[in-house]
């Protein structure tokens, strides 16, 4: 092919580049993995990037301690449930919505399209309102309702495009062979689509994990505090213990990286999925 | 057909849509409590005078609207919403753009550069916030120390505390955020457009920039205006970015709406006030989001009545 020297070299300025951008780009983390290493002692005294000195006491006390170590279960707990609900719900909701017609299905998926859209904060102060009157706050079940609800649309949109790609000839053929609707569904729709399944499990999961609002206005009790609400005891008024705080993020980023590292592709796919379809 | 299989056929669907209908009511539940009673409760909020230190609720018709169309805080606020939503996606975009083009090249590394530039979507706000807070910070942050170390500045830039550096600080940052996003959408669309058409550019002379302004560009253009829109959404709506980094400080110079129905909720406690503050961001949305569908589904939203049977596009 012609040129294709000049492009090698080009390709290779540009993975310099890029290798640059990323280090420079990836700074606020990385400085913060680091400075969790400089332990309490040298956080506040070395300034340099890499710590001169080693120490993980920090990481050890964050881990030996009983409140962050809740507060980590609470939110896995929280999360799985949340990933069960959201995701049952959203194969319903999107191989109904993929395989009939017909206007009230139509007027079901403009209304999660625009769900999707309404901010936050305005359905705050009325949930808030409720959970409170039913008892719920500081519990762990209103913020399991308020993030199914909340990631329901996204996810169901997602299932509804795998569904799309799964041919109706198949379900028909089975169907034809005796199989019910739901069967059809749990048989051969189902195991065509884990790919989207997994997607869908992996966002809701970070979302979940990751969120903050909703979890710092329901719950305040100190057993049942996400772990997003728990970093910020680190740093009061009272104590600034900035090492603990950077040993629990770095800890606290652990699923991302992790998802990152060996699912990247359905990340990329969820990603993809919200803009470039709906 | 014969008529006995066209009937069979038409009764099996009625059957169908019956059943399709019932599998939908776990879901319409949970959307009833968690978004649809919440939102109509927000807007009813609006004209009561509903406040936290206040026993009774009385209805006020419009006079929190009429409250709001004087309050210069507001308006400073939807102000700062619009530059910094626009600005955010603008960054975001431009960036985004560059790094797809030059990861959409064969080059080393490409699945750990694109996983690397992915991490700041992925971490939770509250980690990212401090981390940012922590490199910016005047003493002991990186920033600050490097270039008095490389004697480029001699004060320390006071990068959260400053008037006129805050708002282009919060904007970095959330744009910073919003990268990933905008960089793997478009790292999708460059890969549907087709080699032919550069291929043959080439041969016909044309260089990096005609070939991004004649071919890619356009090509992307739906997926540019739909991941713009929806970006741009995602930012009005933002809240944890800004309220983590400034609380809305240094006295209400960095408020977005959210931020500011959120502080006039449950710092001044007048419920009814920052609902009617965070209902008027919804007339923008819904504008959004109508022009989003236009672009995505067609002029009359013809691609919408298709429903998805078999259509069979490719993930």
């Amino acid at each position: 092919m012609i040129g294709s020297k000049r492009e090698r070299r080009d390709n290779a300025f540009i993975c310099i580049f890029l290798v640059i951008f990323a280090f420079l780009y990836s700074l606020p983390t990385l400085t913060m993995v680091f400075s969790a290493m400089k332990g309490e002692a040298g956080i506040l005294s070395d300034l340099s990037f890499f710590p001169k000195k080693i120490d993980l006491s920090a990481f050890m006390e964050v881990l030996r301690s009983d409140y962050f170590l809740r507060s980590i279960r609470n939110s896995l707990s929280v999360a799985l449930w949340v990933c069960l609900f959201c995701v049952s719900l959203s194969v319903l909701t999107g191989y109904v919505l993929s395989r009939n017609t017909g206007a009230r299905f139509t007027y079901y998926y403009i209304l999660l399209l625009v769900l999707q859209m309404f901010p936050l904060t305005l359905r705050l102060f009325p949930m808030f309102k409720v959970f409170k009157a039913f008892g719920l706050l500081n519990t762990h079940a209103c913020l399991v309702i308020t993030y199914t609800g909340i990631n329901l649309p996204f996810s169901a949109l997602m299932m509804k495009g795998f569904f799309d790609t799964i041919p109706y000839e198949i379900e028909e053929s089975a169907m034809i062979d005796g199989c019910s609707q739901l069967q059809s569904l749990v048989r051969i729709v189902l195991p065509l689509s884990l790919a989207g399944i997994a997607t869908v499990t992996i966002f809701t999961f970070l979302n979940v994990w990751n969120e903050y609002m909703f979890a710092n206005v329901f719950v305040n009790d100190r057993d049942l505090v996400m772990f997003t609400v728990a970093l910020q005891q680190y740093v009061t008024q009272n104590e600034s213990l900035w090492a603990h705080l950077m040993s629990a993020s770095t800890l606290g980023i652990l699923p991302s990286l992790i998802f990152l590292i060996f699912a990247q592709k359905y990340i990329v796919h969820g990603l993809t999925s919200g803009a470039v379809k709906g | 057909m014969n008529k006995t299989a066209y009937k069979r056929r038409v009764s099996l669907q009625k059957k169908n849509t019956r059943l399709a209908t019932c599998l939908l009511v776990p879901a319409t539940l949970v959307l009833l409590a968690v978004s649809i009673y919440p939102v109509l409760s927000s807007l009813w909020m609006s004209f009561t005078n509903e406040h936290l230190l206040r026993k009774e609720t009385n209805f006020v018709g419009l006079a929190n609207y009429a409250r709001l169309l004087h309050d210069s805080e507001f308006w400073g606020s939807v102000g700062f919403t619009f530059t910094y939503s626009f600005f955010v996606v603008a960054i975001a975009y431009v960036c985004g753009l560059a790094l797809a083009l030059m990861l959409n090249r064969k080059i080393r590394m490409r699945g750990a550069l694109r996983a690397i530039l992915l991490l700041p979507w992925v971490i939770p706000p509250v980690i990212a916030v401090t981390n940012l807070k922590w490199i910016l910070h005047d003493q002991i942050g990186l920033i600050n120390t490097t270039l008095r170390a490389w004697g480029i500045i001699d004060k320390p830039i006071l990068f959260l505390a400053q008037y006129g550096l805050i708002r282009p600080t919060v904007i970095l940052a959330s744009a910073w955020k919003q990268l990933p996003f905008m960089m793997v959408t478009l790292l999708a669309g460059l890969q549907s457009v087709p080699t032919e058409l550069y291929e043959s550019a080439s041969i016909d002379g044309a260089g990096f920039f005609r070939k991004l302004f004649s071919i890619t560009l356009p090509v992307i253009r739906p997926l540019t205006f739909i991941n713009t829109t929806l970006s741009f959404v995602w930012t009005i709506n933002s809240f944890e970015m800004i309220w983590l980094m400034t609380g809305g400080g240094p006295s209400g110079h960095t408020f977005t709406v959210p931020v500011l129905s959120y502080y006039t909720a449950f710092f001044r406690n007048d419920m009814s006030y920052a609902a009617t503050i965070a209902t008027s961001i919804l007339v923008v949305l819904l504008l959004l989001t109508l022009l989003n569908f236009r672009v995505q589904f067609g002029k009359g939203f013809e691609g919408l009545g298709l429903g998805g049977r078999g259509k069979g596009e490719a993930a």
